[in-house]
């Protein structure tokens, strides 16, 4: 029963990193911007680097007073201008897809990180710690910070729903719909942003990323409304994650692969019963398309 | 002089990459897969970690072998997942392979000693260690990459375009699985001296900036390898001249370039657009 007890933190940090990403990355899809998490938390890493450095340069004192927040504060400059460009940059008039605009983003973020951080040792670790994360050791406070920004923005995106729905179902039309919202469009990539930032420092962007993809891709092949795909997206990232760590720590595995497996597993899978399913009834499909 | 002769292999290096890139890099624009490069890097680095698992020294022909066997057929079950009514994206599809390459390659790299290595190190790379023995390789190898879609060019260019007569899912799969297995040997051959991130600019950046403002597709091709081009060297001659790595000093320039380009694009369009209104 102990093992329980330990995975409560990181399984609570899981459920709500799941909560959230399931219901971005189906927007993520639909929009075809895939690895913009990735990109928004390079960003971020960008920015709070930045931070870092003028901080260090300005407080002559050395004292640790404020550290933290001053580059929590230039990481959230950094994804505005990032989400004000993306939002710009998404024009009828701009032939390249708007995830060619988002990985240039995250390429150019990447090595400036570097050239900064160059004189800093061990850079290996830090790629690496990124990458993963370590949920398991997620501490109260960090749980806390994330339930606040998940309660904020979920919120904000239940209240403005419909909203954001129809931005991202006209995405690809040449309408010019998202140019007369831009504010709206804005505020979908700064409050991803938000959630991005809090949840990349606790599981790592491998695993984000994960959470972000992996379930959101199978309630898209699954047809349905929003509200079923989400279910399924929950249902599917939720046991995924439960049992992910509940191996990890039996087997003495890192969480992060053991979960992403999973999510892979569970999609594959989903996908065949749908496949197996729609195949009995090739009818009922010939008339929906 | 000196300095020249040292810098002249990694800058012969740049060219040619610039331009076998910016023809890959106007197809992956056409396809709407930008990030299918460095998902194939990751699944060539997990071929390696599998041919290390299997007995093989990294450098081995053997551990290569199984690195190009794997990559190639981890692309023919992507060119096969193509379906006429995509409800997934490509891109999203690329994600979820990319994911889950690196979170074998994690779970591997508990199993060899130094194992995490391998992950971060097709992350950096540099320019600077290029000799005229790796470029005589690396031409070596682009030369049949090259042959092979100088002859299918037209129908491999139609399939990009999602304009092949018939559109037979058949056919149309096949000359995917061309493009991608040729495009993924330059990137594994690629990424290991340059690093991912100098290879994703140019086969992205470039490509971007000449598609924004040229029309027709060689012109597309063309400036692109111009733009790489000058873009390398004078990264190169920045990253000389400031004494910064090399890599990210060239993905910076690019990155920002197209930034610039793209906004100017954006005002440059209005003002199109207003003379068109008044005429």
């Amino acid at each position: 029963m102990l093992s329980i007890e330990f995975i409560f933190l990181p399984f609570l940090g899981c459920l709500l990193i799941v909560l959230i990403n399931v219901y971005f990355g189906i927007h993520v899809i639909k929009r075809e911007i895939i690895f913009i998490d990735i990109a928004l938390a390079s960003i971020a890493a960008l920015g709070s680097a930045v931070g870092m450095v003028l901080f260090e340069s300005i407080s002559v004192d050395h004292s640790h007073e404020g550290h933290g927040f001053f580059p929590y504060l230039f990481s959230l400059g950094f994804i505005s201008i990032a989400s004000f460009a993306f939002t710009l940059l998404k024009h009828k008039k701009i032939s390249i897809p708007l995830e060619a605009i988002i990985g240039i983003a995250y390429a150019v973020a990447t090595t400036l990180t570097v050239i900064i951080l160059d004189k800093g040792a061990g850079g290996d670790v830090h790629v690496h710690d990124m990458l993963v994360g370590t949920i398991l050791w997620i501490s109260g406070h960090q749980l806390t910070r994330l339930a606040l920004v998940v309660t904020i923005v979920g919120v904000f995106h239940i209240i403005y729903r419909k909203k954001f729905m129809s931005l991202t179902e006209s995405f690809h039309n040449h309408d010019n719909k998202i140019n007369r919202h831009m504010l709206w469009d804005f505020l979908f990539y700064f409050s991803f942003g938000l959630v991005v930032v809090e949840a990349v420092n606790i599981a790592g962007i491998l695993t984000v990323f994960a959470f972000l993809i992996l379930p959101a891709s199978l309630s898209v092949i699954l047809k349905g409304n929003w509200t079923t795909k989400l279910i399924v997206g929950w249902v599917a990232g939720v046991t995924a994650s439960f049992a992910g760590l509940l191996f990890s720590l039996k087997l003495d595995v890192p969480s992060a692969p053991v979960i992403i497996t999973l999510l892979g597993i569970i999609l594959l899978l989903g996908y065949l019963l749908y496949k197996i399913s729609n195949n009995k009834k090739p009818v009922k499909e010939t008339s929906e398309t | 002089m000196g300095t020249l002769l040292f810098l002249a292999p990694p800058i012969v290096a740049c060219i040619i990459l610039a331009g076998i890139l910016s023809y890959f890099g106007n197809h992956i624009l056409s396809r709407g897969i930008i990030f299918i490069d460095i998902a194939v890097a990751q699944i060539a680095a997990l071929g390696t970690m599998i041919g290390i698992l299997l007995g093989f020294a990294e450098n081995s022909a053997n551990a290569q072998i199984v690195s190009y066997a794997f990559t190639i057929i981890i692309l023919g079950i992507f060119s096969f997942m193509k379906v006429k009514n995509q409800v997934l994206p490509q891109e999203a599809i690329i994600g979820i392979f990319y994911c889950i390459a690196l979170g074998m390659a994690l779970l591997l790299a508990e199993k060899i000693p130094g194992g995490s290595n391998y992950i971060t190190k097709t992350i950096t790379g540099n320019v600077l260690w290029v000799t005229w023995k790796s470029v005589l390789y690396c031409l070596l190898i682009f030369i049949p990459v090259i042959i092979v879609n100088l002859v299918m060019g037209n129908i491999i260019k139609k399939v990009s375009h999602g304009e092949l007569a018939g559109n037979s899912m058949s056919r149309t799969r096949i000359y995917d699985l061309v493009f991608y297995i040729t495009f993924g040997i330059v990137i594994v051959k690629s990424v290991p001296v340059m690093g991912i991130f100098l290879v994703f600019m140019l086969l992205i950046g470039p490509a971007s900036i000449s598609r924004i403002f040229v029309r027709s597709w060689t012109g597309r091709i063309i400036w692109g390898w111009i733009i790489g081009a000058a873009g390398s060297l004078l990264g190169i001659y920045i990253s000389y001249s400031m004494n910064i790595s090399n890599g990210p000093a060239i993905v910076s320039l690019i990155g920002i370039a197209t930034y610039i380009a793209a906004f100017t694009k954006l005002y440059m369009k209005r003002a199109d657009k207003n003379i068109l209104t008044t005429n």
